[in-house]
């Protein structure tokens, strides 16, 4: 789990070229939308493309919201997906 | 009617940004390519608006907002933009995605920043600025039609100010096609040496001019643009004195009248033969410069020698870096600028002091 938060981190730092972030800056449970990393909608798709090409997963709209909460929970969706998919 | 200039501003492959000496030191390039000197955008632009913005995005939006900031205008009534490429880096990043990517869904980002109207819209949206907005895209003079169109906006009276800007960039992947279309020489050039060579093909350039235009005078007021005109493809050299002609005439004006002529001669034997046999005809004795041995060959490079014309007017001086001849004048009132791109869109812009 710690791995996969870590290599998140830096994937989203360079997939949003948050130059001015640190991907160890970005907190576990950070929200990333609103008053955290202040991301905005052009974000999601990045983040929905990051997940198919590095993860090979679709998220639904009904995922979204929960799924791009924080790292973490991207990283717990992704386990749930592997998982499953075992 | 005159249209004032009440601020320009440039970044290019030389020292012109925020620089308040005028072209007092050539950059020098070793071969054929002239990239931008940029400035910190940390300093000027908000890096959380700036992370997506590309190259070409951070030195127009700079640029523009230098423009306003020297206008003392917060909010300009129009923003115009003329650009031929638009926004290559991101067209290049998403069409090179979509090969690697199998086309599978790509990022999108590099798409949306793509468009040629990103730069005008980038601007407005930091500006917040929801009035009229505008981008030409039209070849070798997509800058003269952005002008053209601030021009006409400023003649219908209800327009204060306009915000216009020419800007191109040049990438590793465009220089490598318009390489292989012969465009530039295939030896290195430096550009010092640019006009010293007789052989084919040019240097590739850079930059992004932005100026603010308003249709009353003011006392900061830097230059006055009298009248501008393109043409198409003229059938020969006669036909292309003849638009000169015309359009001095219809300034009430001849050739004696201009005190400084600013040629777009770029170094190939094929492209200056025009500069060349319009001196003969028409411009013999007139002093007169050339300039993109200081900012490359690219379509929208007028909007630079708009900038250096200028501000030769707002000093009253030639700087020694430009490729010079003539006897120079005491004072520097009407200059005329004659450029041609490739030998298909001509431009010809008419300036003078206020």
């Amino acid at each position: 789990m710690d791995k996969l938060i870590a290599d998140l981190k830096e994937q989203i730092s360079v997939q949003l070229k948050l130059k001015n972030i640190k991907p160890e800056d970005i907190g576990d449970e950070e929200p990333l939308f609103g008053a955290g990393l202040g991301l905005d909608s052009l974000d999601v798709l990045e983040l929905i493309v990051l997940l198919k090409q590095k993860y090979k997963l679709k998220v639904s709209a009904e995922d979204g919201p929960k799924v791009f909460r924080s790292v973490k929970s991207m990283a717990e969706h992704i386990i749930a997906k592997q998982v499953q998919n075992v | 009617m005159k249209i004032y200039i009440r601020s320009a501003s440039s970044i290019s492959p030389q020292e012109t940004f925020n620089n308040p000496l005028f072209l007092n030191e050539l950059s020098e390039y070793p071969n054929n390519r002239l990239t931008c000197i940029e400035p910190d955008y940390n300093e000027l632009i908000d890096p959380k608006l700036s992370r997506r913005m590309s190259r070409i995005i951070k030195m127009s939006v700079a640029s523009a907002l230098s423009c306003l900031k020297d206008a003392e205008i917060t909010n300009p009534d129009a923003i115009i933009t003329g650009t031929a490429y638009g926004c290559l880096e991101d067209s290049g990043i998403f069409l090179a995605n979509m090969v690697e990517q199998d086309e599978e869904p790509i990022t999108p980002t590099a798409f949306v920043q793509s468009t040629h109207n990103t730069i005008g819209a980038q601007i407005a949206l930091l500006l917040k600025c929801n009035r009229y907005n505008n981008t030409f895209v039209s070849g070798g003079v997509s800058f003269e039609n952005a002008l053209l169109d601030a021009t006409m906006l400023l003649m219908e009276k209800d327009t204060d100010n306009v915000l216009v800007g020419g800007m191109d960039e040049i990438t590793d992947m465009s220089h490598t096609v318009l390489s292989r279309m012969g465009l530039y020489k295939r030896k290195p050039v430096p550009n010092r040496d640019l006009f010293k060579l007789n052989s084919k093909g040019t240097i590739g350039g850079e930059g992004a001019a932005f100026f603010l235009l308003a249709g009353t005078p003011s006392k900061n007021d830097i230059a006055c643009i009298d009248a501008l005109t393109t043409f198409y493809k003229p059938g020969d050299i006669t036909e292309t004195a003849q638009q000169v002609n015309s359009f001095l005439t219809a300034q009430s004006i001849n050739c004696n009248d201009i005190d400084l002529l600013i040629t777009g001669n770029n170094g190939d034997t094929r492209n200056d033969e025009i500069y060349v046999q319009l001196q003969q005809l028409l411009f013999g004795g007139i002093p007169t410069v050339s300039y993109k041995n200081l900012c490359g060959e690219y379509p929208t490079s007028t909007g630079f020698a708009l900038w250096m014309g200028a501000n030769v007017i707002k000093t009253n001086s030639i700087p020694a870096i430009l490729n010079y001849k003539g006897t120079a004048q005491n004072k520097i009132n009407k200059v005329l600028i004659y450029n041609h791109y490739q030998n298909t869109h001509h431009s010809l812009i008419l300036i003078s002091s206020c």
